[in-house]
């Protein structure tokens, strides 16, 4: 090194202009790449093009911009009204046997810096809209079916730790905080739990937390929990330790608090759901990034007992990803290709399967899932709910678009669609974690529709 | 014995020779520079480890030394103004040095970009090629610049 040491003179003029032409060709590199029609990719059989790595992801971020008197757009049939306004961030929603609504307002935990890129990253979710501070609360909504403001707005349960999942079993209400189920106890019209909530289990969470959401649901005889947790990367960039026990679904004892992996290698598996037809687990998943603006598509799945989907080693069954080291041809040679792929990068957020009888009846018996958006995609992916049709328990179609508009004519996020649930009478509600705001989907004509 | 003090006179001689070449004391530039060639050579060696034992652990000292590389080369850059404006001298001839560290340092912020991927693929194989690509490039331009320096001197006395 005493040679480097002696390099001395520098003439700053050609360097910057070096400097300056090479960041000016990384940037075009970046965008020239656009991703192409993500129907392709929609579906049983996704095309996967080849894996590619950057010096610079595509990187493409939609605006915060105000609905102001703007609506979601939707087919005939259909119309949507602002539930309610004036949440922070509200991320999932659940809805109570008597029909009361819990809008789950929550955010992430504070992303350590463990590299320069975090610092970056910061600014990225900055601009996007998701750097809202933590309401860390539940808020209640009553008597709001139909036509506009809910006659009674309280805070249901407040000082929770970035919680997601809610789910009721008789008199137990278990929340999903990023950190651990908690029970409380809740009586039928209660409008706020004030009582300390019990820890039934631990869950994955800090000091990383890159993935913080727990989605939750109860197994129908009220015996299991199962909880979806996310992995701790984007692909193990902050070590296979930090994965331990992530990237999973976990089956809870609801007596017992003890845990065991139910299914496992799926990345981020932000919402359950039974099928009602048959009666399985099914699952929306978020799957990696910084591969290729068309890799790899987000999925929605049936759920094996024991089924490993590929996260971190392989994705779509055994297509392998280069970044993980070691890597594991053990598990790759068992990683089942999930049911049905969403297209890259729409981030599914939310799922529900449609059992009401509001919506007209080609909704029935198939599932709604919200896709948050593309953040890394060129152009934008996402930004709408969708309806994936199921028939005899399985997918049976094209995704549809119900829900769009949330994207202006500029590409501007006016709202980004997160948590869904449906509430007692069949209304199709839709958290908007940009916007602010709940959104009630509801039939323009309930007589005929309940008629088809 | 002789031999060896005869080649110690010459070191003595030749030390002396560039002393009275530098009226005004060290540029500040030089020492920046000297900083940010310490912390491309730890990224290089921090990468070897990460090479051979895959932990994060090593990729994230690579990627904070290039980046701190970087930042030293960027105030070596003001420096060297600020070091023209004071009227230090700048060891002559500047320029084949010069091309050597920008390319070096363009090829450091090209690896900045590259140890930012996640997982395996942020050192091997690319970030590893380049963070020795930079140490050659360096080492190249300090022989370089030594031989064109002694070769003045040899011509110029």
């Amino acid at each position: 090194m005493m040679h480097a040491v002696k390099i001395a003179p520098w003439v700053k003029l050609p360097r910057l202009a070096l400097v300056l032409v090479a960041v000016a060709g990384l940037g075009l590199a970046g965008c020239d790449d656009n991703g192409g029609d993500p129907k392709i990719q929609i579906g049983a059989n996704p095309v996967l093009p080849a894996l590619r790595q950057y010096l610079i992801p595509p990187i493409r971020i939609a605006k915060v911009v105000a609905w102001g008197k703007e609506t979601p757009t939707l087919p005939q049939g259909l119309q949507v009204h602002a539930l309610a306004t004036g949440f922070e961030h509200p991320r999932s929603l659940y809805v109570l046997p008597n029909g009361d609504v819990l809008v789950v307002e929550s955010n992430g935990p504070k992303a350590p810096v463990s590299r320069p890129k975090d610092i970056i990253t910061g600014w990225v979710q900055w601009f996007a809209g998701a750097k809202a501070k933590d309401a860390n609360r539940i808020t209640l909504l009553r008597g709001a079916n139909g036509d506009g403001t809910p006659e009674l707005r309280t805070v249901f349960l407040d000082h929770l730790n970035s919680p997601f999942g809610v789910a009721l079993i008789g008199h137990d209400l278990y929340v999903a905080n990023t950190d651990a189920i908690v029970r409380y106890p809740y009586q039928d019209g209660q409008t706020s739990i004030t009582a300390a909530g019990t820890k039934l289990t631990d869950l994955p969470g800090g000091p990383i937390d890159h993935h913080w959401t727990k989605s939750l649901l109860a197994s129908p005889d009220g015996s299991k929990l199962y909880v979806g947790v996310g992995s701790n990367s984007n692909i193990t960039e902050n070590g296979i330790g930090a994965e331990y026990e992530r990237a999973a679904i976990w089956e809870v004892d609801r007596a017992s608090g003890a845990h065991r992996i139910f299914a496992s290698g799926i990345r981020n598996p932000t919402g359950l759901q039974w099928e009602p037809e048959t009666g399985k687990l099914w699952a929306i998943a978020n799957e990696r990034d910084e591969i290729g603006p068309d890799l790899v598509p987000d999925y929605l799945t049936s759920v094996q007992d024991g089924g490993f989907y590929g996260w971190p080693y392989s994705y779509y069954g055994q297509h392998l990803d280069p970044r993980v080291q070691p890597q594991r041809p053990d598990l790759v040679a068992t990683a089942i290709a999930p049911d049905y792929a969403l297209s890259s990068h729409v981030a599914p957020l939310g799922v529900a399967m449609y059992t009401g009888t509001d919506l007209p009846a080609n909704y029935r018996g198939g599932a709604f899932v919200s896709e948050h958006g593309s953040w890394d995609r060129s152009p934008l992916n996402g930004y709408k709910v969708v309806f994936v049709p199921f028939t005899s328990g399985k997918p049976s179609g094209p995704a549809q678009d119900v829900v769009t508009g949330f994207l202006d004519a500029n590409n501007h996020a006016r709202g980004r669609p997160v948590g869904l649930a449906v509430d007692r009478t069949g209304g199709l509600l839709i958290a908007d974690d940009v916007g602010d705001t709940v959104w009630r989907v509801s039939s323009n004509n309930p007589r005929s529709a309940s008629n088809n | 014995m002789k031999h060896a003090t005869i080649m110690e006179t010459t070191l003595i001689g030749d030390a002396n020779l560039r002393l009275t070449t530098r009226p005004r004391g060290r540029p500040i530039h030089k020492i920046l520079v000297s900083f940010s060639a310490a912390y491309f050579a730890g990224a290089l060696v921090t990468d070897l480890v990460y090479w051979q034992i895959p932990d994060v652990l090593w990729e994230r000292f690579s990627v904070w030394l290039i980046t701190a590389g970087l930042i030293m080369a960027g105030l070596a850059a003001i420096a060297y103004v600020i070091d023209l404006a004071g009227g230090r001298r700048i060891d002559s001839p500047a320029w084949p040095r010069a091309v050597g560290y920008a390319i070096a340092v363009l090829f450091s912020l090209v690896n900045a970009f590259v140890h930012s991927r996640d997982g395996y693929t942020a050192v091997v194989p690319t970030g590893l090629m380049l963070s020795g690509l930079v140490i050659v490039v360096l080492l190249l331009t300090a022989w370089v610049g030594r031989a064109l320096l002694a070769n003045r001197h040899r011509v110029g006395g």
